[in-house]
């Protein structure tokens, strides 16, 4: 129990003494194998590794059925399924599976920690990923699809040049949606004997630490919002100039499916 | 009466003229029946044997006539103890040994004496205990039986032989716990250096799948656990006497004493007598493996037993 300022509110002085704690526990805990920089690093390898996977997934899929415009709605509904199964249950249900592959397959060291974890993440970025790739690209104006085929270039490069640029911020939204979702859920992984910054929280939980459960999820939302903001901004460098929320454009093209 | 408990917006002089009234109107009261007195919350920790043990005295007391709730499954020792201190439930089942090390007492190997050294921990406080049962749970160290086989390993100390190679699991809390990874790695004790501490659950299902689909060397699981017997796995030898003494034992607030008097205590006591290890790893055999229900579970048990 520190000391707390004579004259304030027992309330007052077991708040301060708290974040007198808190701010104890962000100095002391920072280096080392279970320091919050590691687990930090173990949160973003397990959310990049997942978020990356859908991407190269998800962008080609949506793009190709926004593109033809064929069975999209029944592509779209499938997926979204996805969005009903809760991350939890898949991290439980996919743990005899990556247990088994671990025993079967002889590079697959671990079935417990990131496997059950990325199998959820990846679940979970899936669908807005795909959603937004589909209606940003099968929403491109008809009629400069249109103009580009009548100047005669192929199909792919309608796609590449014309419909995936213009749909761009679109497509841009549907990851950073994903990207803040997954980075939030991560913490899950801690369940099944990953690292993270869930492990604050569940380790935090187990002994009634409530320094450490608050410091964790103090990381957990700061990283979520870190990740919002490294999204929007890198649209500086992904969208072309016209079509940027920031380009002053009274009259945009497309606006993002948020 | 029963209203004026859980009503938290009534003054503290009608509340604690309403206790004084209830003990005084059991004072009166003649017979096994008990009048009318407050709700008794039953309590339990987030693993298995917790919910049929809960059930236990929960339904002995029921079919005398208390009026009992449940409240199962709320967490870890971290959770519950204060739950019952600030008295959101009035009863749980606890284990001596770790319940007198977590109030900062000494547990020992003898059952009695532990028993003793927790009941003065608490003589002065809101809480008390009845008797404990004969049946006890401890941390458990386990292996599977290829692992024991092909490493000739009987005894928690010869696990230190492989130091620096092997993968242990337990529960989130077991690094901050004597009985846990402190004793094992402790050199005053076991003196064990494990490659890596994997957090897994309260001696639960994912613990015995890592086991089993060998994510983990060896697993903290709990001795009376019907899983270890079920899956040939093997319990290694406290042979360094690392785990006290952990008899079930009901604890319970005193003002439930207070108002129910004596009967209730031989009531506890009375089905406290009949619990031994062998029965509760058969009732954990049966929850988990073969899914019965924990309230079928104590049902039947409290009938085999004559309650």
């Amino acid at each position: 129990m520190g000391a707390h300022p004579v004259g304030s509110t027992p309330i007052g002085g077991r708040l301060m003494d708290f974040l007198g704690d808190l701010a104890e526990w962000f100095v002391e805990n920072w280096d080392g194998s279970g320091g919050y920089l590691q687990r930090t690093w173990e949160h973003l390898q397990v959310s990049g590794a997942a978020l990356i996977a859908a991407a190269v997934i998800a962008v080609p899929l949506g793009a190709w059925f926004g593109h033809t415009g064929r069975g999209g709605f029944a592509v779209v509904s499938l997926v979204n399924i996805g969005r009903a199964l809760p991350s939890f249950g898949i991290v439980a249900l996919s743990l005899p599976l990556t247990i088994w592959l671990a025993k079967t397959v002889p590079f697959i060291s671990s079935g417990l920690g990131f496997l059950p974890t990325f199998a959820a993440l990846f679940a979970l970025a899936l669908p807005p990923i795909f959603t937004n790739t589909y209606a940003g690209v099968q929403g491109v104006d008809p009629e400069i699809v249109e103009a580009a085929r009548g100047m005669g270039i192929t199909e792919s490069r309608v796609l590449r040049e014309v419909e995936i640029p213009l749909a761009s911020p679109v497509i841009l939204t549907g990851l950073r949606l994903s990207a803040v979702a997954v980075v939030a859920t991560a913490p899950l992984g801690a369940l099944v004997a990953y690292g993270g910054l869930g492990r604050f929280i569940i380790d935090g939980f187990a002994v009634q630490d409530d320094v450490q459960i608050v410091a964790g999820a103090l990381l957990v939302a700061l990283l979520s919002v870190l990740t919002e903001v490294a999204f929007t901004w890198s649209e500086r460098w992904v969208v072309p100039s016209p079509l940027r929320r920031t380009s002053g454009s009274k009259d945009p093209v497309l606006r993002p499916v948020v | 009466m029963r209203r004026f408990f859980r009503t938290r917006t009534v003054g503290a002089t009608v509340l604690a003229f309403a206790l004084i009234a209830s003990a005084c109107g059991d004072d009166d009261a003649s017979g096994d029946v008990p009048a009318d007195g407050p709700t008794i919350t039953v309590g339990s920790t987030n693993f298995s044997e917790q919910l049929i043990v809960g059930e236990i005295y929960g339904q002995a007391m029921e079919a005398a006539g208390y009026p009992v709730e449940r409240s199962f499954n709320l967490g870890s020792r971290e959770v519950v103890n204060p739950a019952l201190k600030s008295g959101e439930i009035d009863l749980l089942v606890e284990y001596t040994g770790t319940l007198l090390t977590f109030e900062g007492g000494t547990a020992t190997t003898d059952s009695q004496e532990t028993w003793d050294s927790l009941a003065a921990v608490y003589s002065d406080t809101d809480l008390t205990v009845a008797n404990y049962t004969p049946a006890q749970d401890k941390n458990g160290i386990v292996v599977t039986a290829a692992f024991a086989a092909d490493n000739g390993v009987a005894k928690t100390s010869d696990l230190a032989a492989m130091n620096g190679t092997l993968v242990f699991g337990g529960p989130p809390e077991c690094p901050q716990r004597e009985f846990c990874l402190i004793g094992l790695t402790d050199a005053d004790v076991y003196g064990l250096d494990f490659a890596e501490f994997k957090p897994l659950d309260v001696g639960g299902p994912l613990t015995v799948a890592a086991l089993e689909g060998g994510e983990i060397d060896v697993a903290l699981l709990f001795s009376s656990d019907g899983v270890i017997a079920a899956k040939g796995f093997v319990l290694l030898e406290d042979d360094l006497n690392l785990q006290p003494a952990d008899n079930l034992v009901p604890v319970l607030r005193r003002e439930i004493v207070d108002a129910y008097g004596q009967a209730l205590v031989d009531l506890l006591d009375s089905v406290s007598a009949e619990l031994t290890t062998a029965e509760l790893s058969e009732l954990n055999k049966r929850f988990n493996l073969d899914a019965e229900d924990a309230d079928v579970l104590a049902k039947g048990w409290l009938a085999d037993h004559g309650f």
